[in-house]
C-alpha cells in the first residue's frame, strides 16, 4: 500500500532538490560584493514610494474566504467521486446516492447565487 | 531501522521544528508560512499512517485556502510586532492556564496506555481496500445527514463573509471598450445652430 507513495516521495525530494540547488548554486559561485547602493531598495530607477508592507484590500480576504467555502466542497465530492461507480450500480441506493450530493450542491448554489447577485464575485 | 521509520523522522523533524518556528517568529507572515511547512508535513504522516484522504484534504483544504486566508488577514490587520510584544505580561496567566490545560489534555491521551485506559482502536484497512471508498461509502450511507447539514453550515459562512465584507462593487467610472467602438461621429458631438450676434 504504501509502496503505491514512493513516486510521490521521490517527487517530493526533485522538487526539493531543484528548488534548493540553484539558491545554493548561486550562493556558492556567485561574487557577492555588496555596498549600500546595490543593497538600497530598487524601484525603477526612483526612490522607493512606500513600505512594500502595505495593508491589503478587504475584497482579496472575501474572494479567499469563497474560495475555501467551493474549496471544502471539493474535498466532499471527492469520495463521493471514488465511489459513483458503486452507487451507480448498486439498484437500492442509485437515485438516493446521486440525489443526496445533488441536495448538496443545490444548497451551496444557492449561496453561489447570493453571492453572484450580491456582486461579491465583482472586483469593480 | 525501516525505510518507512526513517521518512517518518525525518518528517516528524520537520513537523517540530516548523511549529515551533510558528510560535518563534517575530514575524508573523513567516510565522503563517512555518504553519504551511508544519500541516505539508502533517499530510506527510497521516500519508505515511495510509490515511490518504486526510493527507489529501489537508494539502487541498489547509495549505491550499486556509493559510491563504490567514496570510491575507495577517497582511490585512498590519500588525505591529511591539505592539502585540506589550501586553505580554499581562496575558501570560491566561496563556500559560491554556497552555498547561493542552498539555494535560495531550498527556492523558498520549499516556492512556501507561494509566490503565484502554488503547484506542485503529482499524486495519485490508490491502487492496482504498480508505477514501471506504470514507465515501460511510459519509454518504451512515452519516448523510451530517453531510447535508455541512453544506447548510457552509451556506452561512458564504453569506456571513459576504454581509461582514462586502461593501458594494467600488463605483468607478470607466469606459467600456464595447461601446467605444460602435459609437458614431453623431453621439459623440451636437452641432447647434446660433443666430450670429449682432456686434455693436
Amino acid at each position: 500500500m504504501l509502496e503505491n507513495y514512493f513516486p510521490i516521495l521521490l517527487f517530493i525530494l526533485v522538487g526539493i532538490a531543484i528548488g534548493v540547488l540553484p539558491i545554493v548554486l548561486g550562493w556558492l559561485i556567485a561574487p557577492n560584493r555588496p555596498d549600500a547602493e546595490k543593497l538600497s531598495p530598487y524601484e525603477c530607477g526612483f526612490e522607493a514610494f512606500e513600505d512594500a508592507r502595505m495593508k491589503f484590500d478587504v475584497r482579496y480576504y472575501l474572494i479567499a474566504i469563497l474560495f475555501i467555502l467551493f474549496d471544502l466542497e471539493i474535498a466532499f465530492l471527492f469520495p463521493w467521486a471514488t465511489i459513483f461507480k458503486e452507487i451507480v450500480n448498486t439498484e437500492a441506493v442509485k437515485w438516493f446516492g446521486f440525489a443526496e450530493m445533488m441536495v448538496f450542491i443545490a444548497i451551496l448554489v444557492v449561496g453561489y447565487i447570493y453571492a453572484w447577485v450580491k456582486g461579491a464575485l465583482e472586483w469593480e | 531501522m525501516e525505510f518507512k521509520t526513517v521518512v517518518f523522522y525525518f518528517l516528524s523533524a520537520i513537523l517540530v521544528y516548523a511549529a515551533l518556528r510558528v510560535i518563534t517568529a517575530r514575524n508573523p507572515v513567516h510565522a503563517a508560512l512555518h504553519l504551511v511547512l508544519s500541516f505539508f508535513s502533517a499530510g506527510g504522516v497521516w500519508a505515511l499512517l495510509q490515511a490518504e484522504f486526510l493527507a489529501i484534504s489537508i494539502v487541498l483544504v489547509y495549505v491550499g485556502a486556509v493559510m491563504v486566508l490567514f496570510l491575507f488577514v495577517v497582511m490585512m490587520l498590519d500588525i505591529n510586532i511591539d505592539r502585540i510584544r506589550e501586553g505580554f505580561w499581562n496575558y501570560l496567566p491566561l496563556g500559560a492556564v491554556v497552555g498547561l490545560l493542552m498539555v494535560v489534555e495531550m498527556g492523558a491521551i498520549l499516556g492512556s496506555q501507561y494509566l490503565g485506559a484502554a488503547e484506542a482502536q485503529v482499524p486495519q484497512t485490508a490491502a487492496g481496500v482504498s480508505n477514501v471508498k471506504e470514507l465515501g461509502r460511510l459519509l454518504f450511507t451512515e452519516y448523510v445527514y451530517p453531510f447535508e447539514l455541512a453544506s447548510v453550515i457552509l451556506l452561512v459562512a458564504l453569506i456571513a463573509a459576504i454581509v461582514l465584507t462586502h461593501r458594494g462593487a467600488k463605483k468607478t467610472k470607466y469606459t467600456d471598450p464595447a461601446k467605444q467602438v460602435f459609437v458614431k461621429a453623431a453621439d459623440r458631438i451636437r452641432v447647434l445652430q446660433m443666430p450670429a450676434e449682432k456686434q455693436d
